[in-house]
């Protein structure tokens, strides 16, 4: 063996401060990590979306009367959508925090020279990519039902990235406290399925018993799915900004929240 | 002269209480080959650990070429390589992802990862099973790539936790030699080994640590003056049985 040649200087210096190499690399064996697995990060997704539409939108739907002008299968595909791209985004980042974890192999990040805020942001960065990819994947099956409307774009992808945003930090917390796969899957199990099913996937706040329709307007996952419906078809039940006022609000919250475990080293350094 | 490694009053207390490196102190000059011996659980991998921001120091110093191991860390991380005791890869990825993802982290652009991830794969041998996945690779391989990806970023200081356990005698030697010659071009070279015959044949500095303590320090040639040669002033030094040391003396 003989030794390699020194490497050159200029090729490592981070530009303005931040390693972008080093935060694309991440996304890129990120990606890499969930196309070993695409049946799981994204056929079922779609397969699931795929049978919601059918049989709620389209079978059951066919039968139920429009709301607010619109037709069922219309109204719930955007609640479908953020369901999964709540999903993606939450699953995405719990297994790439802990498999990192649990194989050690976060400590190739550790050693490296990058920051804390460009671990978050280049996990984030994938766990948005894997969500928007999925969402594309739904619109497509909701096109083929006839059911795809998008009447704000912006506003669209404000709610697919910002929710992105959300559930991958909160996956980024679970990722970084679980310590067995059990754990892992507890949040999603009691928290994030129920809310997300009495958050108005499927009905409007209307329709549920009154003194239920008190939790709807508590619970975040309302605002979300009422903001994408706006973006979608404009119908809303509460008033947007108030939703983009909680998601901002959970955005930066969380962010420092996030940011601070890994200064602290929560979970990842011994 | 700013030295490579300067550690002063190190302190690490895990969550559990356990007590794993106590007030250490311990300069590596630049250029130094350094051997650093020690039982089991003595603190090398703690103290190692503390030094690449994979364990946080509960109190002292570490300063990298002058440079802040924990205030200034993304500075002093680009001067360190480390080859650790235990495999931590992701296991699912191939032989050339491993090296090359290694030189993104660094920062290294497009070109010049990919010219010293191909570079270090046939320097280590690992041409033939460069798209293999790393759970596919017998130990000697896998110990390979582990050194690969410690040194694509071109390290001034190469970190190497126990780079020879499990490895064959023919790569053993092989190493010996590119660490040797590593160290003439200049890097700084901190080694942690078992086998006391390679830290004799490669090191010019040796430690030893017991109890999270540095209990000897010295230049190999102070060892190897005492009766018993350096086997002797480790279990000396490690507090061994008194009929292991008389053994070793003999």
């Amino acid at each position: 063996m003989n030794a390699p040649a020194a490497i050159s200087q200029t090729a490592r210096q981070p530009v303005m401060g931040i390693n972008w190499v080093g935060l694309w690399t991440i996304i890129r064996r990120e990606w890499s990590r969930v196309m070993r697995v695409p049946i799981q990060a994204f056929i079922a997704p779609w397969l699931s979306a795929l049978m919601f539409i059918f049989v709620f939108g389209y079978v059951v739907g066919g039968r139920i009367a429009t709301i607010g002008g619109h037709r069922y299968i219309e109204f719930v595909l955007p609640g479908v959508l953020m369901l999964n791209v709540v999903n993606a985004a939450f699953l995405q980042s719990t297994s790439q925090i802990y498999f990192q974890r649990f194989l050690r192999y976060i400590e190739e990040t550790l050693v490296s020279p990058l920051s804390y805020v460009e671990m978050i942001v280049g996990s984030l960065a994938m766990t948005i990519v894997r969500s928007v990819v999925t969402a594309i994947g739904i619109l497509l099956i909701g096109t083929a039902f006839g059911a795809t409307n998008v009447t704000s774009i912006v506003e669209f992808l404000f709610w697919i990235v910002s929710v992105s945003i959300i559930f991958g930090l909160l996956g980024i917390i679970i990722g970084l406290w679980a310590n067995n796969f059990e754990q892992l899957t507890m949040l999603n199990v009691f928290f994030i399925a129920p809310l997300s099913f009495v958050g108005g996937v499927f009905n409007t706040v209307k329709m549920l018993p009154g003194w239920l329709s008190w939790i709807a307007y508590a619970n975040p996952f309302f605002y979300f799915i009422n903001g994408l419906r706006h973006s979608m078809i404009g119908f809303q039940e509460a008033p947007e900004g108030l939703g983009i006022a909680v998601t901002l609000s959970l955005v930066v919250i969380m962010s420092l929240f996030v940011w601070r475990l890994f200064s602290i080293g929560y979970g990842l350094r011994e | 002269m700013t030295a490579a490694v300067r550690i002063s009053h190190l302190n690490k207390t895990y969550r559990t209480g356990t007590v794993a490196v106590s007030d250490l102190s311990l300069t590596i000059e630049k250029g130094d080959f350094f051997g650093f011996l020690g039982p089991n659980g003595a603190g090398k991998s703690t103290t190692i650990h503390c030094m690449t921001g994979i364990a946080k120091p509960t109190s002292g110093t570490i300063d990298i070429f002058g440079i802040d191991a924990v205030k200034d860390y993304r500075e002093a991380r680009r001067r360190v390589g480390l080859s650790p005791q235990e495999y931590n890869v992701d296991t699912f990825a191939t032989v050339t992802q491993i090296v090359e993802w290694m030189a993104g982290y660094f920062g290294l652009h497009k070109a010049e990862r990919k010219a010293r991830t191909e570079m270090l794969i046939d320097r280590f041998g690992l041409r033939p099973h460069a798209k293999k996945q790393f759970r596919e690779l017998s130990g000697g391989l896998k110990r390979r790539v582990i050194l690969a990806r410690a040194l694509v970023h071109d390290p001034e200081l190469l970190i190497l936790d126990e780079p020879t356990a499990g490895v064959d005698v023919e790569l053993r030697r092989d190493l010996w030699r590119y660490l040797q010659e590593l160290n003439r071009e200049g890097k700084t070279i901190l080694l942690t080994s078992h086998y006391l015959e390679e830290v004799e044949r490669l090191c010019r500095t040796i430690g030893i640590i017991a109890g999270g303590k540095i209990v000897k320090l010295g230049p190999k040639a102070d060892f190897l003056s005492t009766v018993g040669g350096l086997e002797a002033c480790y279990l000396t030094a490690t507090g061994a049985e008194p009929d292991h040391i008389e053994g070793a003396a003999a």
